[in-house]
């Protein structure tokens, strides 16, 4: 297991708390938390080593996406395709109600 | 698979089973409720710890979902997921007794305890099967077993107490899985490589034609919402743990001298003529039973010597007002897997023979006697016939007999002066209110034993004995059990061996302070939460799972 953690500098707000996926096999959960302070990543994996793809493929779903969110990730060895997947959706859940 | 039941996650489950727009979760993962025990030994926690409970609406009934999800270590049974379920089903008790009818549902994709939170796995278990035997005297209970992993461990044991049980093909069923047995037993007991035999063994066709599961639906939603919604409208209920005398009749009838295989067995399950069986109490015997810590204290605490009964592992004799039973090994026992005590089929179904007999004769006594149980259990018996026939049921039976005594105001005392281990500890202990233990270093206390769960949980022995180091729950001895809070007293100075009369007559006090104790106090489990060490440490998780679930309700 290896935790790390990210600060992105995005700033559009979102309007409200979202949860997807399932700590399974080669998947993971994602938490994203409105928040007013800078935004902020949390990674607990299983994989370790992997800190670098981590930061990769945030720092292209944030600048895609420019979210201000606080976000928690926990990751049982899901690829970065996987990642990415699961961000996208949790951007869904939030579109939904809007 | 467009609307597979199966392949859907725990939360999705529910949510289908719901009308639509009815759904409230309790506890779900923004309310940051982890389990504590997983990050320190490495493992990436679940902001959910794998269970989902949903309260909402099925064609206008109040309903309570807990789903619980396979995908996610296992399905098992920690201290934050098994206090989820306690704490919900607890309210749904509450609300049933208010006359608020609100039906459970249990979707239980689990392997039992979750051995990496080990105890708590245990005790959340047994508080479980406690409350669906008080739930299932004014709502059915209904459980569903979808699938891929199936009902395991001692959430079998679990099923096996719900009112009715659906399942799909794609689910198993049994108490060791063939991996454990193999581990345990040899290969040649069960290969757990030949999975033609395990699904023929575990499946869903033969528990149906076995009498362990009711119904096998296709894995649609609708079809299983359907069965959901018919067999709660129906008020089904299977009695699986009332049919003693069945099994003890059936064990009677077994051919003990081959290899017990499904279409055999299928025909003796056919044939069985039921007798009433009854365990004689325990007399005077001329040679010495198989030595054990619980044989010496059964002695002891009830002055037979040598004791022997009708069922040679399972000592019952009253002594001044109480009634004592014990579980112990018999060397040369006609069933070899539970020769060095552990809790087999004949142990199950007998000890609930014995218990349900003390219950129906104080049944309109003001006062209840009450029942002591010696334990001395080094685990529950694995073997391929003991899982074909399902021994689950049988441990089962004997959990549900002492939690209906304990409901119906008997006090039941456990005295552990030897091991408590796993399904055996859960059919034989911890039902009761409460649990006493000696202060012994030769005394285990968990879900499994080493090599097993080392294998199960995909670690060395040394990196399982690291770990035990940071998580009591995951250790071995009664010292760190006794950090958990949930011991009502762990005595000190007197060994597992030394019953001398002077610590017989310790002991026996002991056990009489702890009946007094139960005297005008509630006949749940919650003794285990309210202990000085359960607050302050051993149980923190629970309790706050228990306000967040009685806040959100």
């Amino acid at each position: 297991m290896e935790k790390s953690h990210f600060n992105f500098d995005t700033k559009e707000a979102i309007s409200k708390p979202v949860h997807v996926g399932v700590v399974a096999s080669g998947d993971l959960e994602v938490i994203f938390r409105p928040t007013n302070q800078e935004t902020e990543v949390n990674v607990v994996t299983g994989s370790d080593g992997f800190k670098e793809v981590w930061g990769n493929v945030l720092k292209r779903f944030f600048d895609r996406y420019p979210i201000q969110a606080n976000i928690e990730i926990n990751d049982f060895g899901s690829t970065p395709g996987v990642v990415n997947l699961r961000l996208t959706q949790a951007l869904e859940e939030l579109k939904d109600e809007k | 698979m467009k609307n597979s039941f199966v392949e859907l996650h725990a939360r999705e489950l529910a949510l289908s089973l719901l009308d639509a727009g009815t759904s409230r979760e309790l506890v779900g993962p923004l309310d940051n409720m982890i389990s504590p025990h997983l990050e320190p030994q490495g493992i990436v926690p679940e902001s959910d710890d794998g269970i989902v409970l949903m309260k909402g609406k099925i064609e206008d009934k109040n309903v309570l979902i807990v789903s619980i999800e396979g995908k996610f270590q296992g399905g098992g049974i920690g201290e934050v997921s098994g206090a989820k379920i306690v704490a919900a089903l607890e309210k749904a008790l509450e609300d049933n007794q208010n006359g608020k009818t609100i039906y459970p549902i249990l979707v239980l994709d689990t392997g039992g305890v979750r051995l990496q939170e080990a105890n708590y796995g245990l005790l959340s278990i047994s508080e479980i099967q406690n409350v669906v035997i008080a739930l299932k005297k004014y709502v059915p209970v209904i459980g569903l077993i979808p699938g891929r992993v199936g009902s395991f461990g001692g959430m079998s044991i679990t099923a096996s107490i719900l009112s009715y049980l659906i399942t799909t093909n794609k689910a198993r069923i049994g108490l060791n899985g063939p991996e454990v047995i193999e581990q345990e037993a040899g290969v040649r007991e069960f290969d757990s490589s030949d999975k033609n035999l395990i699904w023929n063994t575990l499946g869903t066709k033969q528990r149906l034609a076995t009498g362990l599961v009711d119904e096998v639906v296709d894995d649609t939603v609708d079809d299983i919402k359907e069965a959901v919604i018919n067999e709660i409208n129906a008020k089904k209920d299977a009695h699986r743990t009332e049919n003693v005398d069945f099994y003890l009749s059936l064990l009677d009838q077994l051919d003990l001298n081959k290899k017990l295989d499904i279409s055999s067995y299928d025909k003796l399950y056919q044939q069985v003529k039921t007798t009433k069986h009854e365990v004689a109490d325990a007399v005077v015997g001329s040679e010495a039973g198989t030595k054990s810590r619980g044989r010496l204290w059964f002695e002891k605490l009830t002055g037979i010597k040598n004791a022997k009964s009708s069922v040679p592992t399972v000592l019952h004799a009253p002594k001044d007002g109480k009634e004592y039973i014990a579980i112990v090994p018999d060397a040369k026992n006609a069933f070899p897997r539970v020769r060095n005590g552990e809790v087999g089929l004949q142990e199950g179904f007998a000890v609930a023979s014995v218990v349900n007999k003390i219950v129906a004769e104080d049944k309109n006594q003001t006062t209840k006697r009450p029942i002591i149980l010696v334990v001395d259990v080094p685990s529950q018996a694995y073997g391929y016939q003991e899982e074909l026939i399902g021994i689950h049921v049988a441990l089962g039976s004997s959990a549900a007999a002492y939690a209906k005594a304990r409901q119906a105001g008997h006090p039941v005392i456990a005295f552990i002066p030897g091991d408590a281990v796993a399904g055996g500890f859960l059919a034989h202990g911890l039902q009761s209110n409460r649990l006493i233990a000696l202060d012994d270093t030769s005394i285990t206390i968990q879900a499994m034993s080493k090599a097993s769960a080392a294998r199960i949980t995909q670690r060395t022995i040394a990196e399982l004995e690291e770990a035990t180091k940071h998580v009591p729950a995951m250790a071995y001895d009664i010292d760190n059990y006794e950090k958990l809070g949930a011991l009502y007293k762990l005595v000190k100075g007197i060994g597992s061996w030394d019953a001398t009369d002077e610590n017989v007559a310790k002991i026996k006090q002991i056990i009489d302070d702890a009946i007094q104790s139960t005297v005008n106090k509630p006949a749940n489990l919650h003794f285990r939460y309210e202990t000085p060490i359960a607050k302050e440490s051993g149980r923190k998780a629970t309790l706050q799972v228990r306000q967040l679930v009685t806040e959100q309700w």
